[in-house]
């Protein structure tokens, strides 16, 4: 079972956060119309994965772009008034634009992997959390758990509570 | 920063959102419209030409670069303060960016698209485009990547992909919005766009995390995008593009030029989708004062152009110098000067950097000046080369003058399409720069 707490204001949701943090919950969802520090200070996230990827993205592209240029000229070679095959300075600009581009491209997909999205199954989620309202979920909560983690949130403020059945 | 008030977020959702799903008919006759004048004006004239062969354009054979080829720097130069601006915005935390760089963006991603529409034009036969791929083909041929033409095609391709992964990052928040606010295939369809999101802490920290990084390979790719285009001319060795300024003088005049396009954008948004509260005097004046900045290290380089063929002294240098000056396109040469140089000025007028409507024919005659002078570059060089028996001219034929109105047309058509499809603004930036829902906000 999940619970739902609704919150009008972000000093409630963010206590709320908290309490539920040091009282053992960890499997909490905190859902907010616009990115909070503090919710992410409260969950304790840092430095994001998402870097890692970025990196060697823009490694890997660097090394393909070079690569592809040399593949490229060795395959169908034009010689060029007794110049070399393999020509670097022309080639930087290619490995450059290869960096970059599989720079994004890494970047992009340790977005999905590390925010675990698609996520189109049934997710505990109110439609107001993208509006104006700030949402905490304590998700897999046993029966026992679930009335100490409904007073927390009842006690941080919380406008309104919903049970919902986890769907995992 | 919002003239009209401090909207609550609710509002926020509301009136954005109420651009994309409530549609009038007014809306569906101006996009009949511009779809009209694309397909009359561009598409018709491509295809004759595809009929009859690329002799339809004007290009000869002392200028076998001609209009195409300058509309399509002057496209990619449009798209460059979208993309780039919002980058460097983001990076610098520039709080008045977040209402203005959605539309930015788009106008980014529309403007390559119609450049390398023009690519394609000028091509000719358009059905061998994936000849300049690193693809295997049926002749075993492989690009040269030694060729400036090739760097363009690899620069263009990544800000392509690049500037549509940046803008759909930036949109995603957004696109669950428009799922919540949506029914039956609306509704199904930006569940799938919006990848299930929720708003969740971890999910806003990745995002954050990940636009960032987003931001930093769109800057330098940017600059690279039109040095790289610049490149095309300046390693050729013809009087009058053979110049090391070349770089920064057309990533100057891009930048210099899609600033002055999303003050006009702008402009639209207000005027036609209702979006006085969120775009205001404050994104206008400092639009100006960028444009003012521009305008004057455009200038500057100018006249470094303009001193380096001079001070070379080489008797072609000089000629083709002198043809730019005082030729048969001396008049739009003095035009670009007035237009880019001087209008601008006016800008140091802190009345005139307010008014919306003085801004709007400042921001017009800007982008006329720089079309005139991505056509300068062209239509002076190459007629204008060394030898008096390899002089000619080049004046476009009616065929390029429809299909250069009607690239106009096709911009305006992907835009119309975008602001059905993509809110116009982005909604929870948008809420970032109002007041928190604290208890004491």
């Amino acid at each position: 079972m999940a619970i739902v707490g609704t919150f009008a204001c972000e000093e409630d949701f963010l206590a709320a956060a908290e309490n539920l943090k040091s009282s053992g919950f960890d499997t909490i969802s905190l859902l907010s119309p616009v990115p909070v520090q503090e919710a992410q200070d409260v969950l304790g996230l840092g430095k994001s994965p998402v870097r890692h990827f970025s990196l060697a993205g823009a490694i890997i592209g660097a090394f393909f772009g070079f690569g592809m240029c040399v593949v490229t000229a060795l395959t169908f070679i034009l010689p060029t008034g007794g110049r070399a095959i393999i020509t670097v300075p022309p080639y930087l600009i290619i490995t450059y634009e290869m960096t970059i581009l599989m720079g994004v491209i890494f970047t992009l997909i340790g977005f999905h992997v590390v925010s675990e999205l698609p996520a189109w199954r049934n997710r505990p989620y109110l439609p107001c959390a993208n509006i104006d309202r700030f949402v905490v979920v304590v998700e897999n909560a046993a029966d026992s758990e679930a009335a100490r983690a409904e007073t927390i949130i009842r006690e941080a403020g919380a406008v309104e509570i919903q049970h919902v059945e986890d769907s995992e | 920063m919002f003239d009209h008030g401090q909207p609550s977020y609710a509002e926020v959702n509301k009136d954005v959102l109420s651009v994309m799903l409530v549609t009038g008919p007014r809306y569906w006759m101006l996009l009949g419209g511009t779809m009209s004048v694309a397909a009359i004006f561009f598409f018709m004239p491509w295809i004759y030409q595809l009929f009859v062969g690329v002799g339809a354009a004007g290009m000869n054979r002392n200028a076998v670069w001609g209009t195409y080829l300058s509309n399509f720097i002057f496209w990619i130069g449009l798209s460059h303060s979208g993309t780039l601006l919002s980058a460097v915005l983001h990076i610098t935390n520039s709080q008045w960016r977040k209402s203005i760089y959605r539309s930015a963006e788009a106008m980014t991603l529309f403007s390559l698209m119609t450049a390398v529409l023009f690519v394609m034009v000028h091509l000719g036969r358009v059905w061998y485009v994936h000849w300049s791929f690193p693809i295997p083909n049926q002749m075993g041929l492989w690009p040269n990547f030694r060729s400036p033409l090739m760097f363009d095609v690899m620069a263009i391709t990544t800000y392509l992909i690049a500037s549509s992964i940046f803008i759909y990052m930036g949109s995603l928040p957004d696109f669950a919005a428009v799922r919540d606010a949506s029914t039956g295939l609306r509704r199904r369809l930006y569940t799938i766009f919006s990848f299930g999101w929720r708003g969740t802490a971890r999910e806003w920290h990745t995002l954050g995390w990940a636009y960032t990084f987003f931001a930093v390979f769109v800057i330098p790719l940017a600059v690279s995008v039109h040095s790289i285009v610049s490149w095309d001319f300046a390693l050729s060795v013809v009087p009058g593009l053979h110049h090391t300024i070349f770089a920064p003088y057309f990533v100057c005049g891009a930048i210099f030029s899609g600033t002055a396009g999303i003050v006009t954008v702008m402009y639209c948004l207000r005027k036609f989708l209702n979006f006085e509260r969120y775009i205001g005097q404050e994104h206008l004046d400092n639009l100006g004062k960028l444009l003012i900045l521009l305008s004057m290290i455009w200038s500057y380089i100018n006249i470094l152009e303009l001193f380096g063929s001079w001070y070379g002294g080489t008797s072609f240098e000089l000629e083709a110098l002198k043809f730019k000056l005082t030729g048969f396109y001396a008049p739009l040469y003095w035009e670009m000067i007035l237009f880019c140089a001087f209008v601008p000025l006016l800008m140091f007028s802190r009345k005139i950097r307010l008014s919306w409507n003085k801004m709007l024919v400042v921001s017009i005659l800007i982008n006329i000046g720089m079309l005139t002078e991505r056509f300068i570059i062209v239509a002076t060089s190459q007629p204008r080369k060394f030898l008096p028996d390899a002089f000619g001219f080049y004046f476009p034929s009616w065929i390029e003058i429809s299909i250069t109105v009607g690239s106009f047309a096709i911009f305006a058509t992907l835009f119309l399409i975008f602001i059905k499809c993509v809110p116009a603004i982005s909604i929870y930036e948008v809420k970032e720069t109002l007041k928190p829902l604290r208890r004491n906000a």
